[in-house]
């Protein structure tokens, strides 16, 4: 059942590839705002799928790569758990950029589900 | 007793047909208006053989200006069509072809996924074909990747007309109810 929370679609739904972290401590792009239109389009993250089988481990997402700047709290993820958010329990934090994530430990996976507000 | 339908273009809600047959229409080509009767209506629903696939798109990448072949009408026949872009690129239309449609005076709208999402049922991009008065499209990637399919799918009525003779838009000779059919730009 829809939660009541959830808004009516501003924009288009779109996922991120799957990112399996290269180095422990360094961002990179998780997600890459769709900007060769007339107008950069905003980016709200709707869903975040995150799995470890490297040991428990932290989780930034953000926008910048050197500094990650947090748009949201750092996340946890439990060893060979997959640890899911959806956007029910997102903030909503749209942003004009670049989604980010660095972790403290090379090899966890993350991917987002994104709305993508524009034209 | 039942209505009767209230039938004009770029009607909101799901498309329907803009006249009844063995109404007169007036369709706009070359700056006149030129006058049918239409003698049968067919529908043209959305499915996979009106359906224009550019295909690989690079990042940002702009196609050339493409005729819409599965779009063409005979003689004495029009097509009223509403379009839905399906991939993430946006599609300018043109009528000829370097006539651009959805027109203001320094910009041109285009069809992108957030239409459908703004206009469910299409009716901002409805748009007209008459005989050899072709509909072109020119697709741009919008992604900072290569779009592998890139789709635009179009569905509505055929209409074949008979020719009235007797009248003249420019000569104000003109019939006594007849609907606009604006199947060219307004340039």
């Amino acid at each position: 059942m829809a939660s009541p929370y959830r808004q009516p679609a501003r924009g288009i739904r779109k996922s991120g590839p799957i990112v399996t972290i290269a180095a422990a401590g360094v961002a990179e792009v998780l997600y890459q705002q769709t900007n060769l239109g007339q107008n950069p389009r905003t980016v709200i993250i709707r869903k975040i799928m995150t799995y470890t089988n490297v040991g428990n481990c932290v989780v930034d997402i953000g926008i910048g790569l050197a500094p990650l700047v947090n748009i949201i709290p750092t996340i946890f993820l439990l060893n060979t758990f997959d640890n899911e958010w959806t956007e029910d329990e997102i903030p909503e934090v749209e942003v004009s950029a670049d989604i980010t994530v660095q972790s403290d430990i090379l090899g966890c996976q993350v991917q987002i589900e994104v709305e993508e507000i524009g034209s | 007793m039942p209505a009767l339908p209230q039938l004009y273009p770029y009607k909101a809600g799901p498309i329907e047909m803009v006249v009844m047959p063995g109404e007169t229409v007036g369709v706009w080509i070359n700056k006149v208006y030129e006058f049918f009767k239409v003698e049968y209506i067919e529908t043209i629903p959305r499915s996979d053989p009106i359906e224009q696939n550019f295909g690989i798109i690079a990042a940002g990448a702009i196609t050339g200006v493409t005729q819409l072949a599965l779009l063409e009408m005979p003689n004495l026949e029009f097509g009223q069509f509403r379009a839905e872009v399906e991939d993430d690129f946006s599609a300018i239309l043109s009528q000829g072809r370097a006539d651009q449609r959805h027109k203001l005076f320094t910009r041109v709208a285009t069809y992108t996924r957030f239409t459908h999402l703004h206009d469910p049922c299409g009716h901002t991009t409805e748009f007209y074909v008459h005989e050899d008065q072709f509909a072109f499209v020119q697709a741009q990637n919008l992604t900072d990747y290569a779009l592998t399919i890139s789709r635009i799918v179009f569905h509505g009525f055929r209409y074949v007309l008979e020719k009235l003779k007797g009248y003249d838009w420019k000569e104000g000779k003109l019939p006594d109810q007849w609907t606009r059919i604006p199947a060219t730009a307004h340039l």
